[in-house]
């Protein structure tokens, strides 16, 4: 049994230090989901297919979430339908009261955590290193507050590390990094409609679970007081599985993290080819693999340490260049039909609009 | 299309072929081959264990084989059609016969890459070609659906034989816009069925005595189903040509309210011609003094039913009292005839105008008629 001094900060703050850890990171996870949803706006227009396919990936975990809720309230699943544009999941039996408010919960809460999750299993794979628990000496707010930023630092420094050495000609590696990027075009709860609309707002988000916390705070007291009184047991039996529970909270923000940052170089790429004549378009997607093998190749002759390394460097480099350079010199021309209309009227020797 | 393959007022509404990624069952199959392949390659030359492949050159054949014949088996039993399984099998028992015509034992996994993905195109070439050979029309009166590589295909479906529609569309389908649409034919064309089976064995006992039970069970389920030359495969825009399939079908399908009409009209027609007939004959007897004949209701003997098909049976009755009984029935007639037109008219449809109109001027012919006599 663990022997801890009884003052405020030991028996109160420092059980809020891994609850606000897990907040900050699920905020900026939020950012993030933000950001990608501007970009996935953006690309709409141009590229209503792939926008249909995120929203499919996103639709779908919500479903599950959905699902999951119900299964966990044992309200049972009577229908399931998952399509582009909504999901629809149906209970065998409409529960009432604290049941319907824990489906809600899934509903709202576990696209953020329940895709990362998955992807952390996957991870587990490939970074088994990273998954370390915090090991306190001192029960206090900094003492929590260190330990849950050190497991979650090690995670992603391991994780990031094998994000700077993937050698993509492993298969297992491809597909590693195809699952992230899957689940991070999946990891957001909104739909990308058509029109901008308010909905797919992060304040939309926040607003729906504000008001879903709001609304029965007797049953968020009721998680609260489960919560205080499982850090006072662990204060008794093993100091590290509170603050445990609350970084494996944070790996999962971590992990969805990082899979959306991955999405931003293709959601840019997409974006900026958009600005390259149709025929070439396909140049800088061509370039991401053929640059990558040239240099796989050329390091078997010159041999390096950082085979890896560099190799994904030149691959980035060249993708970059030669989509700079596609801008630049195969432009795509916006205003074609303008200048055919104006030719036409000269060749017609009128003035005004061409003929109807 | 051909303009001589149109039929007399045919017009095309639509040319459609299958979408590009309508056919991805067909195209994962030459995917898994390479991607397989790739692995095999990778796991047996670079990987960290490769060398448990090193004690024979045949190992990574045997492993690139046999979960090739794996997958064959499972995809054939999820898909109920063994010839991907054949497929596999045969890409299996080429390579094998490649490696010993060209004596490739030494460089089998490489062998083994190269071959995936030559075989994997090969079978992009021909899933594109078999997709390129259909071809759908849609014109105002049918749907012609064409396809097939060697054996040309043809399908022709006249809207009014469509008893039903069915339509879908997958994951893929709802990302890329197209679908599928099979119209069912009265005769059930485009219908089949899916058949599970499942079996069981158990073996109990010891050394000696051994018992071995087989049980097995089936089920068989009705569903659309057709060949992608027999129904509208993966179609693009979906939605568009599902609308303009079913507003075609809906406007070559009568209504009940179409049919009541069409079957009054036929009645009307037919009483039509019975006053005709009658007028007629009363109009040619009237200057006779003699003897007429009316139409009773008694039987009278077979040879006169046979003499006279459409005249009803009549009897000898003195000319004056006939030809008046004979008016009145006549009038009673009419009556009857005007009271059916007027129920018709209470709320006549905008398609059945014209028919209308046919049927009013074949009472107005009818009425002068009655003037006239």
């Amino acid at each position: 049994m663990a022997d801890f001094p009884l003052n405020i900060d030991v028996v109160v703050i420092a059980a809020l230090a891994p609850i606000l850890g897990v907040t900050v990171f699920w905020f900026l996870q939020l950012i993030f989901i933000e950001i990608q949803k501007r970009l996935l706006s953006r690309l709409r227009h141009h590229h209503e297919a792939f926008c249909r396919f995120t929203n499919y990936i996103g639709i779908f975990f919500q479903t599950i979430c959905q699902a999951l809720g119900y299964t966990v309230t044992r309200s049972g699943i009577s229908s399931f339908q998952v399509t582009v544009n909504y999901g629809k999941v149906e209970p065998k039996k409409e529960k009432e009261g604290v049941f319907e408010w824990i489906v809600r919960s899934f509903l709202l809460f576990g696209p953020f955590f329940i895709p990362a999750g998955l992807v952390l299993l996957v991870s587990y794979g490939v970074i088994g290193r990273g998954f370390s628990f915090p090991s306190l000496v001192h029960y206090t707010f900094v003492e929590s507050l260190t330990g849950f930023w050190a497991s979650l630092s090690t995670y992603g420094t391991e994780f990031v590390r094998f994000l700077i050495n993937i050698d993509l000609l492993n298969p297992l590696h491809v597909g590693f990094v195809f699952v992230l990027l899957f689940f991070g075009l999946g990891i957001r709860p909104s739909y990308i409609g058509q029109e901008r609309k308010e909905k797919i707002d992060i304040l939309h988000d926040l607003i729906h679970i504000k008001d879903h916390l709001l609304e029965k705070p007797l049953y968020l007291l009721v998680i609260v007081l489960l919560l205080y009184l499982f850090y006072i047991l662990s204060l008794f039996l093993n100091p590290a599985v509170y603050i445990g529970l609350f970084v494996i909270f944070g790996w999962m923000s971590l992990t969805a993290i990082i899979a959306i940052l991955l999405t931003y170089p293709l959601l840019l790429l997409i974006w900026a080819t958009d600005a390259i004549q149709p025929q070439w378009k396909i140049v800088p997607f061509i370039t991401i693999p053929v640059s990558y093998i040239g240099s796989r190749v050329f390091f078997i002759y010159y041999p390096t340490n950082e085979l890896e390394r560099v190799s994904l460097l030149v691959m980035f480099l060249s993708t970059i260049l030669v989509t700079i350079a596609l801008i630049k010199y195969k432009r795509t021309n916006r205003f074609k039909t303008a200048t055919k209309m104006k030719h036409v009227r000269v060749a017609d020797g009128k003035k005004g609009t061409s003929k109807k | 299309m051909v303009k001589k393959e149109l039929l007399k007022n045919e017009q095309v509404e639509r040319i459609l072929s299958p979408h590009p990624l309508s056919f991805m069952k067909l195209q994962t199959l030459c995917i898994f081959v390479i991607v397989w392949g790739i692995v095999v390659w990778w796991l047996t030359e670079f990987s960290e264990y490769a060398g448990m492949f090193s004690g024979n050159a045949w190992y990574p054949l045997i492993l690139w084989g046999l979960v090739l014949l794996l997958v064959g088996v499972i995809a054939s039993l999820v898909a109920i059609q063994w010839t991907i399984f054949f497929l596999y099998l045969g890409v299996f028992l080429s390579a094998i016969g490649l490696i010993f015509w060209q004596h490739w034992q030494n460089d089998i996994p490489l062998f083994i890459f190269i071959y995936s993905i030559a075989v994997s195109i090969v079978g992009f070439l021909i899933v594109e070609l078999y997709r390129r050979s259909h071809k759908y029309v849609i014109t105002n009166l049918r749907i012609i659906f064409k396809g097939g590589i060697f054996t040309k295909r043809e399908r022709t479906i006249r809207y009014d034989k469509i008893a039903d529609i069915d339509a879908k569309q997958g994951v893929l389908g709802q990302i890329f816009g197209f679908g599928t649409i099979i119209p069912v034919s009265q005769s059930g064309f485009g219908l089949g069925s899916d058949k599970t089976m499942a079996a069981g064995g158990v073996a109990v006992g010891g050394t000696k005595a051994r018992l071995f039970g087989f049980a097995g069970g089936g089920k068989e389920v009705q569903t659309p189903i057709a060949r992608s030359y027999y129904e509208l495969h993966g179609v693009y825009p979906y939605k568009d040509v599902k609308q303009l399939v079913e507003d075609l079908v809906q406007s070559h399908v009568p209504t009940q309210y179409q049919q009541e009409q069409v079957e009054f009209q036929k009645q009307q027609v037919d009483i039509q011609t019975q006053m005709r007939d009658l007028l007629h004959k009363q109009v040619s007897d009237k200057p006779r003094k003699k003897m007429v004949r009316q139409p009773v209701e008694e039987e009278e003997e077979p040879e006169e039913e046979e003499a006279v098909e459409r005249v009803p049976r009549k009897k000898m009755v003195p000319p004056e009292e006939g030809f008046q009984s004979e008016q009145v029935d006549i009038q009673q007639q009419m009556k009857d005839l005007l009271k059916k037109q007027k129920t018709a008219r209470v709320n006549p449809p905008e398609e059945e105008e014209v028919e209308e109109e046919e049927a009013e001027e074949e009472t107005e012919e009818n009425e002068k008629g009655k003037e006239g006599s």
